[in-house]
């Protein structure tokens, strides 16, 4: 039994992006535990990152999976006008790859070694014999953890990522085909997009978003405040939701491969996933995260990484991260409220 | 008259970009479209250097264009998002046409905006003119549904079509549906009577 209120509001649409880590708001919708909630959700596929986060700021969202650091971005007017954002409940951990063209990694000699660094500084001795090879790399959003990750490997192998390379954005489901049609010569991206580009013999594994930051959180759902605010019910639902979700994905050997079919539905990742046999979890060298209290529970701590490169950025800027905005946007107080509450059975609510 | 302003349209959208380009053009404006052209967008924007950006919003571009202004330190066209800088009703209302703009960095405001409402105004006749010919292709259907009807209806019943077009109207007020969907329901049976299933 629970005690959740009830809810404001019985109807709400998510924005996602095609992800596996939009993984749990679509196992929440597809296996009825949002439903079992109250709630009618409508997933809404977004075509790039900017967009979907100026839909939730303007209200045409409830909320959306975001890049963990989207909600500081938000909050802190970075990239367009502020607008105070949280992330109540993280939905990833881990799940990037940095993927260089074939070409590129065969004539550099990178390949996945044990340390983020021995890939690096291969690319870095090729890149300082060839000083006329520029390449480029593509990244998915400017406030987002492959930015940093792709910049922050970049330094190990001695690279300066403003001007020995040149970094462009890109949507991520459109990494591989850039890819393929060599507008790109490597990218940092999500699920399923790297193992995409190597299954596709189009990339190869440089590095992953794990050894690089083990564990970070990589995406969140992002509601804006005021939506918290006016809908605390509404809130708590949607995480218990969620939650139910990842338990369920825990549950059962079978349930990552029954999750690989929701998300291989059209309106979701669609033949994106036709390579993968399941939804991978924990599985070296990606090692996606995306059950356990623990990695869901926000933090702000966890945001370490890409607040300090927040930080650097404002500074650049004339401005400062202040730890205020930083608590308030991965604090885990409505995650708390919720995952106190009786546990949930982790099996599908009958339909 | 002000100097023209060079507009970059991107716009998978051809009728709609092209809406867009001739109200634009007319306004005196300078106009460049992109449709889905090869070339990346950083590149267009290196070489035309506009003064405004106007994308759809539904655009995967999007990302693209938002990062010029934090990337690009070379560029010497920073491009900020038009609602930082403008009055929320007008930002509102591109939200909601699906325009999304980006302009350079100390255009006088009046002038996007003008630019901003000429789009806004595009993508909403566009709109409409679209869900106007869906509603002709769903009346176009349904008349021939109906017609389906009727002409089944006149053989199994043996009656006129006069006659077969009543019962439709009798069974669509019984039941408070429409004529077409009663038509739909009708073909389903009578087509199953026929095939003896």
């Amino acid at each position: 039994m629970t005690t959740l209120q009830d809810a404001e509001l019985d109807r709400l649409t998510l924005g996602f992006v095609p992800l596996l880590d939009a993984a749990l708001p679509i196992i929440a919708r597809e296996g009825g535990f949002f439903e079992a909630k109250g709630l009618e959700v409508t997933l809404s596929r977004e075509n790039a990152w900017s967009t979907l986060r100026d839909k939730v700021a303007a209200g045409l969202l409830d909320g959306a999976q975001m890049l963990a650091p989207l909600p500081l971005a938000m909050s802190l007017g970075l990239g367009r006008a502020p607008c105070d954002t949280l992330a109540p409940i993280t939905l990833s951990r881990n799940g990037n790859t940095i993927v260089l063209s074939r070409s590129l990694a065969e004539r550099a000699g990178v390949t996945l070694g044990d340390e983020p660094a021995d890939s690096a500084r291969a690319l870095g001795a090729y890149l300082a014999a060839h000083p006329e090879t520029r390449p480029r790399l593509g990244m998915v959003y400017p406030f987002s953890c492959q930015h940093y990750q792709l910049r922050q490997w970049l330094a190990l192998g001695g690279l300066d990522p403003d001007r020995d390379v040149e970094l462009g954005v890109l949507a991520p489901p459109r990494m591989v085909e850039a890819m393929q049609a060599g507008e790109i010569d490597g990218c940092c991206v999500g699920e399923p997009w790297g193992s995409l580009a190597v299954a596709r013999e189009l990339g190869t594994l440089a590095t992953t978003g794990v050894q690089l930051w083990p564990d970070h959180p990589e995406k969140v759902l992002g509601v804006t405040r005021s939506w918290a605010r006016r809908y605390p019910a509404t809130l708590h639902r949607l995480i218990a939701a969620l939650l139910d979700a990842s338990r369920w994905l825990a549950a059962d050997p079978d349930h990552p491969r029954q999750a690989r079919d929701w998300l291989a539905l059209p309106p979701y990742l669609d033949r994106s996933v036709d390579h993968l046999a399941l939804l991978s979890l924990d599985t070296p060298p990606i090692a996606q995260r995306l059950f356990g209290e623990a990695v869901l529970r926000p933090n702000p701590t966890a945001a370490g990484h890409f607040a300090e490169h927040i930080d650097q950025h404002m500074r650049s800027h004339g401005r400062r991260l202040d730890h205020a905005t930083l608590s308030e946007c991965y604090s885990p107080v409505h995650f708390d409220e919720v995952a106190h509450q009786p546990s949930a059975t982790p099996r599908r609510p009958d339909r | 008259m002000p100097p023209p302003l060079k507009v970059l349209l991107v716009d998978d959208e051809v009728v709609r970009a092209a809406m867009v380009e001739e109200a634009l053009t007319n306004e005196g404006h300078q106009v460049i479209c992109r449709l889905q052209s090869p070339a990346s967008l950083n590149e267009m924007v290196a070489r035309h250097q506009p003064d405004v950006v106007i994308i759809d919003m539904e655009s995967p571009d999007r990302d693209t264009l938002d990062s010029m202004a934090v990337l690009n330190r070379e560029n010497p066209r920073p491009v900020v998002f038009f609602a930082d800088q403008h009055d929320p009703d007008t930002m509102q209302a591109a939200l909601k046409s699906g325009v999304s703009a980006y302009v350079v960095d100390g255009l006088v405001p009046g002038r996007v905006k003008a630019i901003i409402e000429v789009a806004i105004a595009r993508f909403d006749s566009f709109q409409s003119m679209r869900q106007e010919l869906d509603k002709t292709r769903n009346q176009l259907a349904e008349r021939k549904r109906i017609e389906r009807a009727k002409g089944l209806l006149m053989k199994h019943q043996s009656c006129d079509e006069e006659q077969a077009y009543r019962m439709l109207r009798k069974i669509a007020m019984d039941r408070g549906q429409r004529i077409a969907d009663v038509a739909e329901s009708v073909i389903d049976i009578l087509d199953r009577l026929e095939n003896g299933s």
